[in-house]
């Protein structure tokens, strides 16, 4: 058993737990908090696999921005701090099942799997070979997903502001 | 990467992308800097202008052979064109709806409300024409989230924000179901590329590999079906549908479905069929998966058509029965027929047409009346003859009565479950009953329009945007329902998609 096994299983194990946490926990604040354990560790999974790049984003954008503004969410809004669990026995062992069941599917393709030889060069240059592609072969998608940023933009503002009228009321 | 080499590219052929982009830029723009009490309606004029504009030049560009930029990342090959017409046609249909738009509590962010749809139209050209996967993704998402927003817009609307948020969750689940199967593909083949990847895949042989890509297979089918709404995806479908301005409901219906269904061909058709699916030399693993996809379009059809019966508000009648819509197109998808893209191409064309009808009369209808139940069409035709007959031809059509695009549409799929080897009678069979069923819904709306008595003596106003959509609507329907050869002779051209891999 290697290091990196051992490592994988950990931050596998840790990234797991923080989602079964989030699902069952109930206060909203520990929900944050157990989504953060899965965030970094799965951070933890990219360094593992040579992608430091991917590794920072995701701690930046995840553990950073996302958990920030959710926190920023639970301040500003009303809100009941507690949610309780919803659902009949039926449709939770149902869907236990089909989670099981889906899980195996995927297990029986994977066990066995042999992917030929492992790429040799992981380590070379990462960012700058991620930026070239960016702004070479894929600079249509590029230039589409700041479009797509620009109309998300666009809905946060008018979907969240508080329209004159109202905010004249108060 | 130099300059010089980029622009090498033959950046013309996306002067329709560049067009709507550049459109919906400019009219963010104007939005903006417009003082607050001018009247927006003009602003879906220019969009209007720039829909028209993109159709033409995309027309000028017919005659181009296959091309594409920076590495597939943008392809304009025939089935590009020939869909793209399609979304332009539903682009242009809905302008025209939204200009006349006006919700009880009115519409405070009209700006906002056109240019969205030019980049939920972007969104959905860039599905049209891409041979990559990250653009196909990009380009749903574009969509996706534009329409996120439009359902959102009556923000005093409690329906409407709970509809929102439906279509949000179910659109974010599907997204990511859809991502997982993508990364399969992938992560065994280590391209992006659509063309590099079906050539990859071509000479796997691995038993295990194949187990994969089949379970990578279902999901992105899964995660597809959501925004085709078939069944069992379908349940966000009525009440987004309901919940959402008018407008909006025809854009998700018929503009939105179709960017669905080329995706889906894009994306399956030229990966899955190339797979050999148990050791080499065996038929393809789309083939062998077919029975799969059959099973989904006769789910499809017969929940949409049986749930709709019991629908008294039109609008979730509507829903339903394009949830079985969506499952006659289906039907085409799963015999794979050698016609397989000329018909769904054609049926899409009609469903278009008839159903951007019967929206914009909905819309004008259950304005007046601040209802949407099936009742406001009580007596239509003594109130306006005219608009019920075109009702009348859009419900036919939609029922699939001979003389109708509707009914050349059906008999096309049909066909197609014949000419495959061995035939798909099950499918057939079972299309053949759901329309019968349909029947009954289809006529409900009939008998309400011709025989019941007027219950609101109000004379309707009928807004010029909504004759005219009604008008080329009713026109087109008949039209291609008794020449459908116009059509298949701007199909001709194409010769049956055969640029589809090159």
């Amino acid at each position: 058993m290697s290091g990196e096994y051992i490592a994988f299983l950990a931050l596998a194990l840790v990234a797991l737990a923080g989602g079964i946490f989030m699902l069952n926990l109930t206060k909203v604040v520990h929900m944050v908090v157990a989504l953060v354990f899965t965030f970094v560790s799965i951070a933890g999974v990219y360094v593992l696999l040579s992608a430091e790049f991917i590794a920072a984003v995701q701690v930046l954008i995840y553990s950073g921005a996302i958990t920030i503004i959710m926190l920023f969410g639970i301040m500003l809004t009303r809100h009941q701090d507690d949610g309780q669990s919803t659902g009949s026995p039926l449709r939770k062992a149902l869907a236990l099942l089909a989670t099981l069941a889906f899980g195996a599917a995927v297990y029986v393709g994977i066990r066995h799997l042999d992917f030929g030889e492992e790429a040799a060069a992981l380590h070379e240059k990462n960012t700058e070979q991620i930026g070239v592609a960016l702004y070479t072969n894929y600079v249509i998608p590029f230039e589409l997903t700041s479009v797509l940023l620009l109309v998300a933009l666009v809905g946060a503002i008018i979907l969240a502001k508080k329209d004159d009228k109202e905010a004249g009321e108060k | 990467m130099e300059m010089e080499t980029l622009l090498k590219y033959e950046w013309g052929v996306m002067m329709p992308e560049f067009i709507i982009l550049g459109v919906a830029t400019i009219l963010s723009l104007i939005d903006l800097f417009m003082p607050k009490d001018r009247n927006r309606r003009p602003l879906a004029l220019f969009a209007l202008t720039g829909v028209v504009v993109a159709l033409v030049s995309l027309l000028s560009l017919l005659s181009v052979d296959v091309t594409s930029i920076l590495g597939d990342t943008f392809r304009l090959d025939s089935f590009a064109k020939a869909f793209k017409v399609l979304l332009f046609l539903g682009g242009a249909l809905v302008l025209l709806l939204s200009l006349h738009y006006e919700p009880q509590e009115g519409l405070l962010y009209r700006g906002e409300f056109y240019y969205l749809f030019l980049t939920a139209l972007l969104g959905a050209m860039m599905m049209a024409s891409s041979g990559d996967l990250i653009t196909l993704f990009v380009g749903l998402e574009l969509l996706s989230i534009s329409s996120y927003i439009l359902v959102g817009l009556r923000k005093k609307y409690a329906l409407a924000n709970e509809s929102a948020l439906k279509y949000v969750i179910s659109g974010g689940i599907a997204t990511a179901i859809t991502l997982f199967g993508m990364s399969y593909i992938f992560g065994f083949t280590g391209t992006t590329n659509i063309k590099e990847i079906a050539q990859y895949l071509n000479e796997t042989v691995d038993l295990g590999h194949q187990y994969v890509l089949a379970l990578a297979f279902f999901l992105t089918l899964i995660g597809l079906s959501f925004k085709l709404a078939a069944a069992p995806f379908h349940m966000w479908a009525p009440d987004v549908y309901q919940g959402a301005p008018t407008p909006v409901t025809a854009f998700l219906s018929v503009v939105s479905k179709t960017a669905g269904f080329v995706i889906v061909l894009r994306l399956l058709v030229s990966v899955f069929a190339q797979i050999p699916a148990e050791g080499s030399n065996s038929p393809s693993m789309l083939l062998s998966l077919q029975d799969y996809i059959a099973f989904l379009a006769a789910v499809t059809m017969i929940l949409g058509n049986t749930i709709a019966l019991k629908q008294r508000n039109v609008k979730r009648m509507l829903a339903y029965s394009s949830i079985a819509h969506a499952g006659y197109v289906l039907v085409a998808f799963a015999t794979l027929s050698m016609f397989m893209f000329d018909a769904v191409w054609f049926y899409l064309l009609a469903y278009l047409l008839m159903n951007f009808g019967a929206f914009a009369i909905l819309q004008v209808v259950s304005a007046q009346s601040q209802s949407e139940d099936i009742q406001v069409f009580a007596g239509l035709y003594k109130r306006s003859p005219m608009m019920a007959v075109a009702m009348a031809i859009f419900l036919l059509s939609l029922a699939g009565i001979p003389g109708t695009a509707g009914f050349i549409g059906k008999v096309n799929i049909f066909l197609g479950a014949f000419v495959t080897e061995p035939a798909h009678y099950v499918l057939a069979a079972i299309m053949i009953a759901t329309t019968v069923v349909s029947y009954v819904y289809y006529f409900g709306i009939f008998v309400q329009m011709f025989f019941r008595p007027v219950e609101d003596k109000r004379k309707i106003e009928w807004p010029i945007g909504i004759i005219v959509v009604v008008a080329v609507c009713a026109f087109g329907t008949i039209l291609f329902g008794l020449f459908p050869s116009i059509a298949y002779d701007f199909l001709g051209q194409f010769d049956h998609f055969s640029d589809f891999l090159q």
